[in-house]
């Protein structure tokens, strides 16, 4: 039974070790009525990026995007931080899943 | 309002699929006795969910958010651990079953797996309904008074719709005879398990405690895209994503062989040791 686990468990101890350094670049991102400000954010290609949502409306909002693999629902007022790693170049859509009118784009280079 | 009732019915669709597969195995294996404690984890589960959403601007907001995500994740596991468990219980208890059922009366369930359903139909509809009352107290707040209530009503209709799609789904496999049936449902929940564990995973990446390895190892978007009805059946049946990372695919896989060994393990009992019921 420990053979099969032995495997991805040892993938999970090398990385838990590199994650969550807190001087990472931060890519700040915030939701209004209005939608994504700004509606295009950049990153650099195969790095560690955390991308930092503040939620100014007075009701609960979803980051989500089915490029980035990601979804995280923000409560009104507050700040949370989706981390994404190792991306490619390219253009990367996000939206709010609770306001789908709401849009954005993370441009890896 | 058509995506208010959209959004209500996608966050509510795995929650239903899921007490769907436990209240249609209990109906077909006779063990009604188990019924209300499912409903009972499941009210239990939309109680808690409506708790933290009236919280959400007071002690909740407070809280560090990537505890509430981890609490998430926390539901997700547990969520794995009675599946898994509860597989190999059905997978013991299929055996003594052999088909003699209508001379049976209901077979009375052990506490602790009354307690085990419960717990299974608390981690399913809680991981969702949080979302859904979140966002129907939204879809209220941001359009006080007489605006909100079809809204709401479309929101409510939503949840329902994803019930009447569970029924629906499981009323397919009415034509199955019963030890076809304890397979399919036992391979579904393994297969519910497998991607509840890789969701888990998603979520401690997304947090930045682990790493993805590889964000990407294929794109199947122009085939399936998640946000169709099939992508969201298959997203919470299987654990379908179009973009799966590779530590997701890991643990996904991963999960199989030790199950399947508990498996072997639980059909190599003597034989003597499960009940005969044809007796009765």
């Amino acid at each position: 039974m420990t053979r099969p686990l032995a495997l991805p468990l040892l993938a999970l101890v090398l990385t838990v070790g590199a994650a969550r350094a807190a001087d990472e670049p931060a890519v700040a991102l915030s939701v209004a009525e209005g939608g994504f400000s700004p509606s295009e954010i950049e990153a650099p290609s195969r790095s560690r990026v955390r991308i930092e949502v503040t939620n100014r409306t007075a009701v609960a909002i979803e980051f989500e995007s089915f490029e980035l693999n990601r979804e995280r629902v923000v409560q009104p007022g507050q700040t949370v931080s989706v981390w994404v790693s190792g991306l490619e170049p390219g253009r990367y859509e996000f939206f709010d899943d609770f306001h789908r009118e709401r849009r954005g784009t993370l441009v890896v280079r | 309002m058509l995506e208010t009732l959209l959004i209500t019915w996608r966050e509510s669709l795995e929650a239903a699929l899921i007490v769907g597969i436990l209240l249609t195995y209990l109906a077909r294996s006779g063990q009604r006795t188990g019924v209300p404690y499912v409903w009972g984890g499941t009210a239990a589960a939309v109680l808690a969910a409506l708790g933290c959403a009236a919280a959400s601007n007071g002690i909740i907001a407070r809280l560090d958010p990537d505890l509430q995500e981890l609490v998430q994740t926390g539901v997700l596991l547990l969520a794995v651990g009675v599946l898994t468990w509860m597989v190999l219980w059905m997978h013991r208890h299929a055996r003594a079953i052999r088909g003699d059922l209508q001379r049976r009366a209901d077979a009375a369930l052990a506490r602790g797996r009354l307690i085990g359903l419960a717990t299974i139909a608390f981690a399913a509809v809680f991981r969702e309904g949080v979302e859904t009352v979140l966002f129907l107290w939204g879809v209220v707040v941001q359009r006080a008074g007489a605006a909100a209530l079809p809204l709401a009503v479309a929101g409510l209709a939503g949840a329902a719709l994803a019930i009447a799609t569970a029924w629906l789904f499981f009323r397919g496999f009415g034509f199955l005879d019963l030890q076809t049936f304890f397979r399919v449902t036992g391979v579904l929940l393994l297969l519910v398990a497998a991607g509840l564990l890789a969701s888990a995973i998603n979520k401690l990446i997304g947090l930045g405690y682990v790493s993805p390895l590889v964000p990407q190892v294929w794109n199947s978007g122009w085939l399936v895209r998640d946000d169709s009805l099939l992508g969201r059946l298959l997203g919470a049946l299987v654990g379908y994503r179009s973009r799966p990372s590779l530590l997701e695919l890991l643990a996904y896989c991963a999960y199989f062989p030790p199950v399947v060994w508990l498996l072997r393990r639980a059909q190599a009992v003597p034989a003597g040791r499960a009940p005969r019921h044809s007796a009765a």
